[in-house]
């Protein structure tokens, strides 16, 4: 797994992580003879905190990691962390940070129906159970004109869809975040029609490029950029990769996603970064990178139009925004 | 008719104290790094707010006074404007320096053609007039019917700097809501009275 280079805390200061999580898995212990003593019905189940253990566990060992960044520096992890949109845990982009903790990932479970031949709902450990995890450094770059470097770690979106064997009629990939307005802030309000929800074309969705990621910088995701499992699609811009996801349908229609439903004059279907194509308010031609002065130019599909150009040829891109 | 020194004077304290003590909380978190994981874009929303709390302030005298008929708000009252013009224009000044980076080719080419740029732009340029002829000897010299009906067009720049903010919103429109409905209110108030004042 690749060394970062930003030690924010110096390294005699950090509990080896091994030790940290025998400690947690103690106290967990702990709580649970607690629990057990108080009410015996109540006994944790078994899976409390499965996939996370596993998941961590996992990350623990050799990933492959591969960059896709053309060795461009990471943004660091703690602006990463702190400043992104996730309209659930609120609008600032400090808000998902500081409301991280009330998204509720555990126990976690994927619905994967429609248009496949094998639909099922899965505990989210029986799905990462299946997976082959590795590190991919791609580039980000939000519709508001900011970008980042990110190294996530996931598995690419074709393996999970080909498991559950997509008939010949699904032409679409529909997905859909947790909708849990009780704890999530951000869904009591109605700047979206809750839940969130965004869909690829099917050839999008099984490019090698699009990932499900659960972890970044070598860590379980923390849940303000998307935990458990999230979309990851580096050459559109960030909105259209949906964190959270509960539920992947396949269909044969387009489907509508929460944005275009919001605003289809401003985002579109396809909301491929372009830097000739602007957004109606502002300008998509240049970006500020995160962590940098100054301003970066926008790249065609955001650096990857090599590897995704060929699924739009033929096709105007001023009209299919 | 004789005017107390004392509270007037305390509250042309507090107009400068409200100009003058956000620059220090700003510069005290720019110093602190305390504006978030992108200082320059915070400077660039928190002096555009500054600026435009001010302003509406300024605008919000006039019936203050009619409603009060307190002359120490009218006193103060080209204090309060001068400031709003002040952070504005550091609004603008933060927007190319930590927005543009001094890209002029960039400042020009926005100005151009984003509407939102311009708006803010024209919002801004319109104050000039009216801060460099806030002087007495100036407005003496310009009369009262002149200087009343040129500084009529603080309430134009409000609403463009309403549909400035308005147009950069994007999903969370509390904030551009509640301005639009301040700067109403207030064109509201100031077509009522003058109707009043006619008959």
């Amino acid at each position: 797994m690749a060394r970062y280079r930003y030690p924010v805390i110096a390294e005699s200061e950090v509990t080896p992580r091994e030790l940290f999580r025998q400690r947690r898995r103690f106290i967990q212990g702990g709580a649970a003879l607690g629990a057990a003593a108080l009410a015996p019905g109540l006994l944790l189940p078994s899976s409390a905190y499965a996939w996370q253990e596993s998941l961590a566990d996992r990350l623990e060992g050799d990933l492959p990691s591969r960059g896709f960044a053309g060795g461009e520096t990471l943004t660091h992890r703690k602006d990463a962390t702190a400043y992104n949109n996730f309209y659930e845990l609120g609008v600032r982009k400090s808000d998902p940070e500081v409301y991280a903790h009330k998204l509720i990932t555990d126990p976690w479970s994927l619905t994967i129906d429609g248009e496949v031949g094998k639909p099922g709902t899965l505990a989210l450990e029986e799905v990462l159970k299946r997976e082959t995890l590795e590190e991919r450094i791609y580039r980000l770059r939000c519709v508001e004109a900011w970008s980042m470097v990110i190294p996530w770690v996931g598995f690419p979106l074709a393996d999970l869809l080909k498991r559950h064997a997509p008939t010949s009629r699904a032409r679409y990939v529909h997905f859909e975040s947790i909708h849990d307005p009780e704890n999530l802030r951000g869904q009591k309000s109605s700047i979206l029609d809750w839940p969130y929800r965004e869909a690829l074309r099917i050839d999008e969705a099984m490019h090698p490029l699009t990932l499900l990621a659960v972890g970044m910088y070598g860590e379980v995701m923390p849940n303000q950029n998307g935990a458990p499992i999230r979309l990851v699609v580096p050459w559109k811009y960030g909105f259209k990769s949906i964190k959270a996801v509960v539920r992947i349908t396949l269909t044969e229609e387009r489907p509508v996603s929460a944005w275009m439903e919001q605003n289809p004059e401003e985002y579109g279907f396809y909301a491929n970064v372009n830097p000739e194509v602007d957004h109606p308010r502002w300008s998509q031609a240049r970006e500020r990178r995160i962590g940098e002065r100054g301003k970066r130019e926008t790249l065609m599909f955001n650096g990857y139009a090599e590897e995704v150009a060929g699924l739009y040829a033929g096709m105007d891109l001023n009209e299919h925004f | 008719m004789s005017i107390a020194k004392g509270p007037v004077l305390m509250f042309r304290l507090l107009v400068l104290t409200s100009g003058l003590l956000p620059a220090l909380w700003l510069a005290w978190r720019w110093g602190q790094d305390d504006l978030g994981v992108v200082p320059e874009e915070a400077m660039v929303h928190l002096t555009g707010r500054i600026g435009l709390a001010l302003l509406l302030a300024t605008i919000a005298f006039s019936p203050a006074f009619r409603l009060t008929g307190w002359v120490g708000i009218m006193i103060a009252r080209r204090q309060v404007g001068l400031w709003a013009f002040a952070w504005l224009c550091a609004h603008a000044l933060a927007w190319m320096g930590l927005e543009q980076y001094w890209a002029w080719e960039w400042i020009w080419h926005d100005m151009q053609d984003l509407p939102y740029v311009r708006y803010g732009v024209v919002g801004l340029v319109l104050l000039v007039p009216l801060a460099l002829t806030s002087f007495r000897r100036v407005r003496q010299a310009m009369g009262e019917r002149a200087w009343h009906w040129l500084h009529r067009l603080v309430y134009v720049s409000a609403a463009l700097a309403a549909t400035h903010l308005w147009i950069l919103t994007r999903a969370d429109y509390r904030l551009p809501m509640l301005v639009v409905a301040v700067v109403a209110a207030l064109i509201l108030f100031r077509l009522v009275d003058a109707a009043r004042h006619r008959q």
